[in-house]
């Protein structure tokens, strides 16, 4: 799996503060975007970005927590930390019971923000990762024939192959050589692994 | 004195002469003629009897042994309580020499001896009539200046009638009280020596141009000395005494006005206490505003410390590249944060300028000036508001006298008015403040919205202390604008617009223009 570039999308409508958080993101050799409304990001926004957002919470016209709000119906997985003023801590909470994951007041220490961007990449990374990993399986999933995939299930169910080849009246020879091919084209020679790997992506599969 | 007399309308004529047949005769002549005859046979007793009688005529001879007639003549004369009686000289000295000189001495008339009755009786006549009314008219003259006396004695107001120089020719008892001296005293003394002895140029003193030149003055709380040293604030009017044009001083009318002085020190202080109570409640009312509007100045002001921080962190990394740091970059970041902070730096100045506690007082200002300060100050307040805040100002607008942070107090306090009813009615329509030259020699600004509008009520009640629409308000904030307004000579109200909203307005008196034009008219 490839590393993919992550981007820190700066949503803040005051030109100083977002000019200058520009700069000292990249000055960390951050990669940076900024968006100086709520509109223009949503505009730009795609499942395909990775990184994190932050969010000024007070803006005019959108504000912070309605921009969230329409991400979260968007099904995005971008971190959110969002930016606060004094006396917005309980927009920050609510907030928060939305999805952000950490929220900031203004003003800042450097190395409080950056933490919580590493703190927030990492998040990123992560649910990235794993549903990098989970699509993978499903992808994997997918190449098998619906007679490898019904021996998966049994396979998973506990079934030994003896009890899989007479349910489906075929020969113990044939039953092992699906199962073979199962965890082959999953990846595994684990069946301890094999159900972990389908458990993880079940509710995915559900939701299909 | 003769006022009986004469009203009796009996005239008296006194007869002398040494000789008792001539006396006879002419007693003999003139009884039954309705005169009462008095008769003296030598100068002492008739000058006796003319002294006690009055007599309006005195027939006198002229020669009488001891005091002659002239003689008699001239002590009638020289006596105010006799001279005006008619001497007719007797004499048979029946020349020119003696006739001139009868008449040089004050004689009214002759008769030459031996006289014929006829001419007495008519002469008598005559001459009787001629005193009797000169009499009358003394007397009414007597009578109107007694009138006049009272007059200008009632008067309570000082009355000085001074020549040229000053001196006092004419007092009324009420300068004596004021000056405390008396009437006899102050007479013929130097008025500008007298009240006003420190003076060092005699042409700067009240009342001197009056008596020079004519020049008539009106004076209020000048200093003046009294007759016992102490001194008093005099107020005067100094008329000149012209005479056929030609000046023959002044006529001084003055009083006292330290109860005046006072009672306007006590009418002042109490309109200083007013004006400082609303001034106190213009600022608590500030105040409250700065509270309600304290998170968006946090705001505000953490903007620009929020890039200050962010830009010294990147200018540090900058210098922290020992081997090439980047100088361009890092002169361009030392401006950012330059800029910013003078950002900051000018909000405090803006709120400071506002609370700033005793009001500035009036001066000549820029209406859109002013109007665009105060938006900006509003839009710290805008943020959670859709729709904003629209100016719309005409080309040219003359300015106004008032006093710039409570007009902008007023001016906020409408704004964030309309803004919130703006926000409660849910709609995107910006507040539109506006201002324009009215007919009135007044400047109008509007603040119009289209927000939830006002209660029926609110015409009777808005501008009343403690009276709210809002759940949390207190009320002063359109009670103290009224307030301050009319303090700055303006008006203030509002209408109700056809297609809703409310449309709050207020007035301001143009620079330069008389104050009395734009004087409030709170029946609105």
């Amino acid at each position: 799996m490839t590393d993919i570039q992550q981007t820190v999308y700066v949503v803040e409508d005051d030109e100083a503060v977002r000019d200058s958080l520009e700069l000292l993101l990249k000055s960390d050799g951050k990669s940076v975007e900024t968006f100086e409304n709520a509109t223009a990001f949503l505009k730009e926004y795609s499942d395909k970005m990775a990184g994190c957002i932050v969010l000024d919470i007070r803006m005019p016209g959108m504000d912070g927590m309605e921009l969230q709000k329409k991400l979260n119906d968007k099904h995005s997985i971008l971190p959110i930390i969002f930016v606060t003023g004094h006396g917005d801590v309980p927009m920050a909470v609510d907030a928060m019971k939305e999805g952000a994951v950490d929220f900031i007041q203004k003003p800042y220490r450097e190395e409080a923000l950056l933490e919580k961007i590493e703190a927030a990449l990492a998040q990123d990374r992560e649910q990235r990762k794993s549903l990098d990993e989970k699509q993978e399986i499903i992808r994997r999933i997918k190449t098998l024939t619906p007679r490898e995939h019904e021996i998966m299930d049994r396979m998973i169910a506990g079934q030994a192959n003896k009890v899989i080849a007479i349910e489906l009246e075929i020969s113990q020879r044939t039953v092992e050589i699906h199962r073979s091919r199962v965890m082959h084209k999953m990846g595994t020679h684990s069946l301890a692994h094999l159900v972990r790997m389908v458990l993880s992506v079940k509710d995915l599969i559900d939701a299909r | 004195m003769t006022e009986s007399d004469s009203a009796n309308s009996e005239i008296t004529v006194l007869l002398v002469d040494d000789n008792p047949q001539n006396l006879k005769v002419l007693y003999e002549t003139l009884k039954d003629k309705g005169y009462r005859l008095l008769i003296a046979n030598e100068g002492e007793k008739a000058l006796d009897l003319a002294h006690r009688h009055h007599p309006e005529v005195i027939l006198l001879d002229i020669m009488m042994p001891e005091m002659d007639g002239y003689e008699v003549c001239q002590r009638l004369k020289a006596n105010p309580e006799t001279a005006d009686c008619a001497v007719v000289f007797l004499s048979a000295l029946d020349d020119l020499q003696a006739k001139v000189k009868g008449f040089s001495l004050g004689g009214a008339d002759y008769i030459s001896k031996p006289f014929q009755s006829l001419e007495v009786i008519a002469r008598v006549k005559t001459h009787a009539q001629v005193i009797r009314l000169e009499r009358q008219l003394q007397a009414r003259n007597r009578e109107l200046q007694s009138d006049q006396t009272r007059i200008l004695n009632s008067i309570s107001e000082g009355i000085y009638g001074l020549d040229e120089r000053g001196n006092i020719e004419f007092v009324n008892p009420a300068a004596a009280l004021i000056v405390r001296s008396s009437v006899d005293e102050l007479i013929g003394r130097n008025f500008f020596e007298l009240h006003f002895p420190d003076a060092s140029e005699a042409a700067d003193l009240p009342v001197h141009a009056t008596c020079q030149q004519g020049v008539a003055e009106n004076q209020r709380n000048i200093p003046m000395s009294r007759a016992d040293g102490t001194s008093f604030p005099a107020e005067y009017r100094a008329t000149p005494k012209l005479d056929n044009e030609e000046l023959h001083g002044a006529v001084v009318v003055f009083r006292d006005i330290t109860a005046d002085l006072e009672n306007e020190a006590a009418l002042e202080e109490a309109q200083a206490l007013v004006q400082e109570q609303r001034d106190q409640l213009a600022h608590t009312s500030r105040l409250t505003t700065m509270g309600e509007m304290a998170a968006g100045f946090a705001h505000e002001v953490n903007q620009p410390l929020t890039a200050i921080t962010n830009y010294a962190r990147v200018a540090k990394r900058i210098m922290s590249k020992q081997d090439a740091p980047d100088i361009t970059l890092l002169g361009e970041t030392m401006d950012k944060i330059e800029a910013q902070s003078h950002r900051a730096s000018e909000i405090i100045r803006r709120i400071r300028r506002f609370v700033k506690k005793p009001a500035t007082g009036k001066e000549v200002l820029s209406v859109p000036a002013l109007l665009e300060d105060t938006r900006q100050f509003a839009e710290v307040d805008m943020r959670n508001n859709e729709g904003g805040i629209e100016l719309l100002l005409p080309e040219s607008l003359p300015d106004v006298m008032a006093d710039p942070v409570q007009v902008q107090q007023v001016a906020l306090n409408l704004i964030r008015n309309a803004l919130e009813a703006t926000r409660s009615a849910d709609v995107a329509e910006p507040v539109k403040v506006s201002a324009s030259l009215d007919g009135a020699g007044t400047v109008r600004v509007q603040v119009r919205d289209h927000g939830v509008g006002l209660p029926p009520d609110a015409e009777d009640n808005l501008f009343l202390p403690f009276y709210t629409t809002k759940s949390d308000g207190m009320g002063i904030g359109l009670a103290t604008c009224r307030s301050l307004i009319q303090a700055q000579g303006g008006d203030i109200g509002f209408d109700r617009p056809e297609d809703g909203g409310a449309c709050f307005y207020f007035t301001l008196p143009v620079a330069g223009e008389g104050t009395g034009s734009a004087a409030a008219d709170g029946a609105r």
